[in-house]
């Protein structure tokens, strides 16, 4: 019953996260440089989620468990290595925005790269040390 | 560490996912264990030796300690 419960909300945020997508980018007359690689972020998180819920399906149809213990520790090392990014990203993007375009990054857009990085090195990783063994 | 995973499960003609069932894990953790990529826990590896009917000593060979 958990197991189906995870599915069905990962499910509902990769719909909700689709459909706010879909708006932005039908409410943007012009996409700059930055935001474009935001998407791409977000289309590869979505569709790497996606591909987790399809295996756990998978798995869950074949009568095994969507979890173990090997899983499991994929994703405790993968947290650790989204949790690193997410330090590096917060110094990293606006140490490079400076040196850069020699101005400080807003705030927001601080937030949205330790975010996004985040995720994408957490998901990037789980895959790798599920995958991999 | 090398095992005789393999071995057993022909033994009882037994598939990976068989034994994954048996033992409540994914498929593809037997895959690991068998190809020596993955090292279980203690739990995980009495459970396997339970259900091939045998022991952990006869299931895992430790090289390193040979």
């Amino acid at each position: 019953m958990k197991e189906k419960m995870t599915i069905v909300l990962g499910l509902g945020i990769v719909i909700l996260v689709i459909i706010t997508l879909g708006f932005y980018l039908i409410a943007n007359e012009t996409i700059e440089f930055f935001e474009i690689a935001s998407i791409l972020i977000i289309v590869v998180l979505v569709s790497s989620s996606s591909y987790i819920i399809w295996d756990r399906v998978k798995n869950l149809k074949a009568g095994l468990p969507t979890q173990d213990e090997r899983v499991k520790i994929a994703g405790y090392k993968a947290g650790y290595y989204g949790f690193i990014a997410a330090i590096w990203s917060a110094v990293g993007s606006n140490l490079g925005h400076i040196m850069l375009f020699d101005q400080e990054l807003r705030g927001g857009l601080v937030t949205a790269a330790v975010v996004l990085i985040s995720g994408l090195v957490f998901m990037g990783s789980f895959l790798y040390f599920s995958r991999k063994g | 560490m090398r095992t005789r995973i393999k071995e057993f499960r022909a033994k009882y003609d037994l598939t990976q996912e068989d034994l994954a069932k048996k033992v409540g894990v994914r498929r593809e953790t037997i895959l690991f264990i068998e190809k020596g990529k993955y090292n279980p826990s203690l739990n995980l590896a009495h459970k396997i030796a339970m259900e091939l009917k045998t022991t952990i000593d006869e299931l895992f060979i430790f090289e390193d300690f040979i």
